[in-house]
């Protein structure tokens, strides 16, 4: 089966950790990966506003994520995107590219003593056409 | 004087009764007509039920003669528009408004209006009783 | 441009679908989040959740760097408030306010703000006020006489309930033309029609009699 996974990534373990497995899968499936990385830009500057400290960040999020790829022998595409709001952008770039598979790492993070998923991932899942598969860390 | 003060809310009524016992002529104006039970028996000045941002109503309240305009209703925007059309539209000489919203009362204090803000005045007086205690 | 709509009701939704089909980047504020939803799954992520008249509010909106600022709640005071803080507080160049009773157009022209006005604001938010508290209905308009057919409704509290119509003091240059009663349904009335509960009335009257003939037939 070939088609494309789109694996939203935004640093750290679990973010590596999806993009593992999306290469194991991509592997077997013959798929392609392609990886993005969403700034958020606050509506007090334009969407194309260059926010340094961002870019730079986002640029070694996404090379750590084509080293992964490498590793596991598995060519990766990678795109920079800014957008208002993650969710959106997430499932926007999975529409527009018909892609077959949404994998998304997430953290175990607990807030005021609850596990918290954030306001991206329950987004994606209700609004993604795809798949969604998410590949949460270990606990503590 | 005569004076107009739109909402018979607590504070309203209380302002309405001070001033009818100073022997000032007050209309109170608000859209509830059972808000109008605040008033005490004993006040003297007149209860008109309306809306105080409809210019008609505010002429038929007697705006016209009004020498001050008290806008203390819950509704920070309607005290405000109320207030500005005492001002601008009907001229009178003496307009005040109550805004909750400290940031709001700032912005149109310096537009020209005098305002009050419980928030602030509360918490100010609130603060101080703190320290005397102290 | 960069255009700020406050309000994400059915004006503010169309509005923002235009200015977006002509390419201008637009944000919407809207304090009902049902709606914000509704407005984000159609038309994407310019929808803000909260009060258009709040300082917090349109400085997280950018409005700072707005170029317009279009508020068009139904509630005039808000969208008066919207404007000022927007004109006052950030600079907006341009600020345009909907006005539901265009009564309010000269205020906000006083103070500055352009204004719209659309008819059928107007007539809903005629038919919107007068229905439920007040007894009195605007029929029609007799265009080029001066007159205007109303109807009205007698309630339970009224003085003249059990009063024949010709110890009723009427206005001027207004006249009964008909009764529709529950139990004897319409008729037209004369001097020693007596009036119950209920009793619509139909009356021809001029403009400025209708507070005068409303407070006729409904004062207690």
């Amino acid at each position: 089966m070939a088609g494309e996974i789109l694996v939203p990534t935004k640093g750290g373990k679990a973010s590596d950790d999806a993009v593992t497995l999306a290469c194991t899968l991509a592997r077997s499936r013959k798929s392609k990966i392609r990886i993005i990385h969403v700034i958020e830009v606050e509506r007090t500057l334009p969407l194309d506003a260059e926010l340094e400290p961002e870019l730079r960040r986002g640029e070694e999020v996404l090379s750590r994520a084509e080293r992964i790829g490498r590793e596991n022998n598995c060519p990766v595409e990678t795109e920079l995107l800014q957008a208002r709001e993650v969710g959106p952008a997430i499932v926007d770039e999975a529409s527009e590219r018909g892609v077959d598979l949404i994998i998304m790492g997430i953290d175990y993070k607990r807030r005021f003593g609850e596990f918290e998923l954030g306001k991206t991932v329950p987004y994606v899942l209700k609004h993604a056409p795809c798949q969604v598969w998410l590949c949460r860390e270990a606990a503590g | 004087m005569n004076i107009i003060i739109m909402g018979c809310g607590r504070v309203g009524a209380q302002l309405a009764e001070m001033l009818d016992a100073e022997g000032h002529h007050v209309t109170v104006v608000d859209t509830d007509p059972y808000s109008f039970r605040r008033l005490p028996h004993s006040f003297s000045g007149s209860a008109e039920l309306g809306n105080g941002m409809d210019q008609d109503f505010l002429r038929h309240a007697g705006i016209e003669q009004a020498d001050v305009f008290v806008a203390a209703t819950q509704g920070d925007n309607r005290n405000i528009m109320a207030a500005q059309i005492a001002k601008h539209i009907f001229k009178i000489p003496k307009v005040i408004c109550r805004i909750y919203d400290p940031i709001r009362e700032e912005v149109y204090r310096t537009l020209g209006l005098q305002t009050i803000s419980p928030t602030t005045v509360g918490a100010r007086m609130m603060k101080e009783a703190i320290e005397r205690q102290g | 441009m960069y255009i700020i709509v406050i309000g994400g009701g059915k004006v503010g939704y169309y509005l923002t679908k235009t200015l977006l089909a002509e390419g201008h980047e637009v944000l919407v504020i809207e304090k009902d989040a049902r709606k914000c939803e509704t407005i984000a799954e159609e038309l994407g992520s310019i929808v803000l959740r909260g009060d258009g008249c709040e300082v917090r509010t349109l400085a997280e909106a950018g409005c700072n760097r707005a170029d317009m600022l279009i508020a068009v709640t139904g509630h005039d005071e808000d969208n008066l408030v919207a404007c000022q803080v927007g004109k006052h507080k950030f600079q907006v160049p341009r600020t345009v306010a909907r006005v539901n009773n265009p009564k309010n157009a000269n205020i906000f022209e006083i103070l500055g703000v352009e204004t719209t006005i659309s008819s059928t604001d107007l007539i809903l938010a005629h038919i919107e006020h007068e229905l439920p508290t007040h007894p009195l209905i605007h029929l029609l308009t007799l265009k080029g006489i001066g007159l205007e057919i109303v109807e009205l409704k007698i309630p339970a509290d009224s003085a003249v309930v059990g009063r024949r119509i010709r110890d009723i003091p009427l206005p001027s240059d207004s006249v009964l033309a008909l009764i529709i009663s529950k139990s004897k349904g319409a008729q037209v009335p004369g001097g020693d029609t007596v009036l119950a509960v209920g009793d619509e009335v139909i009356a021809v009257t001029k403009p400025e009699n209708e507070p005068a003939l409303r407070v006729a037939f409904t004062h207690t």
